[in-house]
């Protein structure tokens, strides 16, 4: 590097990578927070849904003492984080690819990490957003009567969660074309979200999706989420069995975050090799 | 000698069998104000692309401030003000500006960007709520919030009337005033002429004339002619110093026009002077009318020097 800096009378210095990942993760909060399509789609909608379908059965108890409202605050929840997942990082990402907005970002000094580790952080900002909105009316309206320290085990499992399926948005916003990835992320999410009984109980599924359930790295997050919930009775009781223990869920769920790194990582480079190309 | 801010050596780009960019050698110095001109797909852009490392060249090399223009520590002394970048729809113009300034190690206050960029009274609009030459003003902003010493605008006055140009070239100099080096590329001469103190002719790939805009001028310095004669065009084009003739049709609001004899023609010469091509014609007896003598544009000596049969 030669040349002096010719800084202009009012320049002052920035504070660095962190206030720069801090400024970054306000702005992506502020962004889909103003963006009705995306807050009424993948914030409000999961929690009108758990109040249609899970405040009706306030009062209902599961033997082991868990409420029924409780097992379906789990399963909306996890409905939630995945859809946030992959919409922010599968369609507002391919979005924001199109508009040449990443291709700007890539001319200043910003580590594109502090994008993604930005968009990231939004996600899990909005997580405990919906999780709490939907515990708050599940206390208030539905009689959930969680313990806190179950609750909190939840919420931390729907952080995993959200951390370990944002890969999987990023990963169909660098393989698919630009245009096709709303469309793929729809038929993605819904089956899946579907199959993993986040919208009914697994054991009211027909028996070809129950017997598919475990292939789905979702139905793993589910149960994971369900485990923490609940004594196995009860998620027994609720809905079908936890097949496989904790490991087998918590290694399903990694490994195939780490999968969606991988592919996204190299739909990535691909990417930035043919724009550079 | 001051170290050159930027330096490209030998700088070529091919797409397939296409060759956009041909082993173009430019070196700019600290405080420059350079043009980069040429006709659509002369190769600017890739030229540009190439030298914010935005994109691998083909062959040659790139150095900005003795560095990697692909290294974070060159890429915090560098704006640039691309075409084709939207920015993200939802957020206000003075929030995407404290954005972007958060990415640069220095940075200028959100009111003095707003204020170089004629945005202060939009700072609360949202990016969907502004006109395309608002945008472009923004993008401007975004450029200069990190208070860089090199600047790049690449073709930045592509969709602004001539008002706004006016404006945007006014507020490029007042950042320049400021000491900054700044490479802008345009297809528009005059914007050349009146920004720049020194103009590279890109054409086909290749530099075709690298000089201050009065040595442009200079070299095809000369006059136009537009008179009325009945000398025939081989002939208007035999005469001393006439480099192009061109046939007019006939102007019936031109002074002495309207009435002309149908024999003569209204005809433009561009010459190198005035005197010798007319001293010509009046000694083969020739008639010559409603003479007006111009000096030569620069839009015309460009057309000349880029276009197929120029000298090279």
């Amino acid at each position: 590097m030669s040349g002096e800096r010719r800084l202009s009378p009012g320049a002052t210095r920035t504070r660095g990578v962190p206030a720069m990942l801090v400024t970054q993760v306000g702005s992506e909060v502020t962004r889909y927070r103003r963006m009705p399509e995306y807050f009424v789609g993948v914030v409000i909608l999961p929690v009108i849904l758990f109040a249609m379908f899970g405040l009706p059965n306030a009062g209902d108890v599961l033997p082991g003492g868990t409420t029924v409202v409780a097992m379906i605050f789990v399963s909306f929840a996890c409905y939630g984080v995945v859809s946030q997942a992959l919409f922010s990082f599968g369609a507002e990402l391919a979005a924001e690819r199109q508009k040449g907005w990443l291709r700007r970002l890539r001319a200043t000094p910003m580590p594109m990490t502090v994008y993604f580790a930005g968009k990231l952080a939004m996600n899990l900002v909005f997580t405990v957003t919906i999780a709490g909105a939907m515990a708050l009316l599940a206390q208030l309206l539905g009689d959930a009567d969680f313990g806190l320290g179950r609750l909190l085990r939840t919420a931390a499992v729907l952080l995993l969660g959200t951390v370990a399926f944002s890969p999987m948005g990023a990963a169909i916003a660098y393989l698919a074309r630009p245009k096709a990835v709303a469309t793929i992320v729809n038929l993605v999410f819904l089956p899946l979200s579907f199959a993993s009984g986040f919208f009914f109980p697994l054991r009211q599924l027909p028996q070809v999706l129950q017997d598919l359930a475990p292939w789905l790295p979702t139905y793993h997050f589910g149960q994971l989420a369900r485990d923490a919930m609940a004594p196995a009775a009860d998620v027994e009781a609720y809905g079908g069995g936890s097949s496989g223990g904790t490991a087998l869920h918590l290694a399903v769920v990694l490994g195939w975050a780490l999968v969606c790194v991988a592919a996204t990582v190299w739909g990535y480079r691909r990417e930035a090799a043919r724009e550079r190309s | 000698m001051p170290a050159h801010v930027l330096e490209a050596l030998g700088l070529s780009r091919h797409f397939g069998d296409v060759v956009a960019v041909d082993s173009i050698d430019l070196q700019v110095g600290e405080g420059e104000v350079v043009a980069v001109l040429g006709p659509n797909g002369a190769g600017k852009t890739t030229t540009i692309e190439m030298l914010l490392g935005l994109r691998t060249p083909t062959s040659g090399t790139v150095r900005v401030f003795g560095g990697d223009p692909t290294s974070a520590a060159v890429r915090g002394r560098v704006g640039a003000m691309l075409q084709d970048t939207d920015a993200p729809d939802s957020l206000t113009v003075a929030e995407i500006v404290d954005l972007v300034a958060a990415y640069y190690p220095y940075r200028l206050a959100t009111e003095d960007v707003l204020e170089r960029a004629s945005l202060t009274g939009h700072r609360r609009r949202r990016v969907t709520q502004l006109s395309g030459g608002e945008r472009q003003r923004l993008s401007f902003a975004l450029a200069i919030v990190g208070d860089p010493d090199l600047l790049y605008l690449d073709e930045p006055t592509a969709s602004l009337d001539v008002g706004a140009r006016r404006a945007f070239w006014r507020q490029v100099q007042a950042f320049a005033a400021l000491g900054k080096t700044i490479l802008f590329s345009t297809h528009n001469l005059e914007e050349a002429d009146l920004v720049a103190e020194r103009v590279v002719i890109i054409d086909h790939g290749r530099i075709h004339s690298d000089s201050t805009p009065r040595e442009l001028k200079g070299l095809l310095a000369g006059r136009t002619l537009e008179l009325l004669t009945d000398a025939d065009e081989a002939e208007l084009a035999a005469l001393p110093g006439v480099r192009g003739v061109t046939l007019l049709p006939a102007d019936p609001v031109g002074p002495g026009a309207d009435a002309g004899p149908a024999d003569l023609r209204r005809v433009r010469l561009q010459a190198a002077d005035a005197t010798p091509p007319l001293r010509t014609l009046f000694a083969a007896g020739r008639r010559v009318e409603g003479l007006v003598v111009t000096e030569a544009t620069l839009e015309e000596a460009f057309v000349h020097l880029t276009s197929p049969e120029a000298p090279r």
